[in-house]
């Protein structure tokens, strides 16, 4: 007994070591699941202030630019408006009927604005932090956007503050289409460049060609569908040869990336229990 | 006691704000971070409490990961310096000198302080960037980000050596 009490004594700083060492890989692993801790990343209240600060202060020296993309996509956006408006009243002489239906569509989506405050381009799982949380109605697994495009998804959620998985990180799936021609595939990111991410999944027989913009598609229930996600650049035949693997040309430019909205879909519970009611049914009728 | 422990407390903080409010954020070539915080882990003196080098160590590896959201990373990487430490200081100090030795280049030599220190950042990067690569095996990238973070954190830290002897 005593001598084990000295060999504890002698050695304590071994125990200590290991103590620690387990802590750490345990917050290592454990966060790697989805439901990780918010208190162990920037989620938390105290490092929230503080990355807000500094993002407010940075933020003043990009004003100029903000402002200059802001001005040059609305410009875009109310000049395809006017044109389609022109169109379908063209075609349908009514446009009051259109102008309802905009702001049904609009209403479906509760958009909460954010600013962000932590956001990083280097790693291979790259997150982003901004400020706004469960308290103004943000939920895990809704969808951010910015003016630009498509930005990610939220992952972790405090009171006040969101960490969202970008486009730009390795184990982000999101579903995206084609515009205009409709096949769909899912959007994933190699966990190199930070401008390009990869369409997945694409048909054989699809037809469509460079330039082509990218968009969600909606099938997710996170983003409506038709919020911007880019170019094609190049086509390439997947690993397996079954499918394209599209190179898309991010719109979204995450290197400066500012202003943000959450999309809160109200349908989306509705959408979810659906789906889990159907997939309950088709284990049942395996089962059988 | 009470005076060395609320210096190393601001040290701390100073260590962590510089981290994550600036060489945080630097990524030159998109490879290379500098990770100046291992320096304050080196900085410890010889016969400093083992236990509490752990401590202090898992303290800084933490609060780093808490703002970076790597949890767990620097943790384990930074207490495996804070283990290495006080053993790895041993033979690089000449045998009649005080007890309370603080490394650095005044008091052990450029040469022998340049190669103690370049084992522990270089030791910290390896075991760093293995763990945060983890599932993202591109041997390529971890050996550019290992080579680039360590070059430039030695850099800043024995211009700081350097300045604060004279």
């Amino acid at each position: 007994m005593h001598n084990l009490l000295e060999f504890l004594q002698k050695y304590h700083h071994w125990f200590l070591f290991v103590v620690l060492e387990i802590v750490s890989l345990v917050l290592l692993f454990q966060y790697n699941s989805y439901q990780g801790s918010v208190w162990f990343s920037s989620a938390n209240a105290a490092v929230g202030k503080i990355n807000e600060g500094r993002a407010g202060m940075e933020s003043y020296f990009s004003l100029t630019h903000v402002n200059e993309q802001l001005t040059m996509r609305n410009f875009y956006l109310e000049r395809q408006v006017a044109q389609l408006r022109r169109l379908y009243g063209e075609l349908t002489s009514d446009t009051s009927v259109l102008e309802r239906q905009e702001l049904q569509f609009l209403g479906q989506y509760h958009l909460v604005p954010a600013k962000v405050i932590t956001n990083e381009l280097d790693k291979a799982e790259n997150l982003i932090t901004i400020n706004c949380g469960s308290a103004d109605g943000v939920d895990v697994g809704m969808g951010v956007a910015c003016g630009q495009g498509i930005v990610g998804v939220t992952y972790l959620v405090s009171d006040h503050y969101t960490v969202v998985i970008p486009v730009l990180n390795t184990s982000s799936r999101i579903s995206c289409a084609i515009r205009g021609h409709g096949y769909f595939g899912v959007l994933r990111w190699d966990g190199k460049d930070a401008g390009v991410a990869y369409l997945e999944d694409i048909p054989r027989h699809a037809r469509f060609k460079r330039g082509d913009w990218v968009e969600t598609n909606g099938y997710s229930s996170i983003f409506p569908p038709g919020v911007l996600v880019g170019k094609i650049e190049t086509v390439y035949n997947s690993v397996d040869g079954l499918s394209y693997r599209v190179k898309v040309r991010l719109s979204t430019d995450f290197g400066r990336l500012r202003d943000v909205v959450v999309i809160n879909d109200k349908s989306i519970e509705e959408r979810v229990r659906l789906l889990q009611s159907a997939r309950d049914s088709l284990k049942l009728n395996v089962k059988e | 006691m009470p005076i060395d422990f609320l210096k190393r407390l601001g040290l701390f903080f100073v260590f962590v704000l510089a981290q994550t409010m600036v060489l945080g954020r630097i990524h030159l070539f998109g490879y290379a971070t500098p990770l100046l915080y291992v320096y304050f882990v080196a900085m410890f003196n010889r016969n400093y409490p083992k236990w509490a080098v752990l401590l202090w160590s898992f303290a800084m590896g933490l609060t780093i990961d808490v703002f970076s959201n790597t949890p767990g990373v620097a943790a384990a990487s930074l207490t495996l310096i804070g283990v290495i430490q006080p053993y790895f200081l041993e033979p690089f100090i000449p045998r009649d000198s005080v007890d309370d030795l603080r490394p650095s280049i005044r008091t052990i030599g450029m040469v022998k302080y340049v190669y103690y220190i370049t084992v522990l950042v270089v030791l910290y990067c390896i075991v760093f960037f293995s763990l945060e690569a983890f599932n993202f095996f591109n041997w390529m990238d971890i050996l550019k980000s290992v080579g680039g973070s360590a070059v430039i954190t030695l850099l800043l830290i024995l211009t700081f050596e350097s300045v604060s002897s004279k």
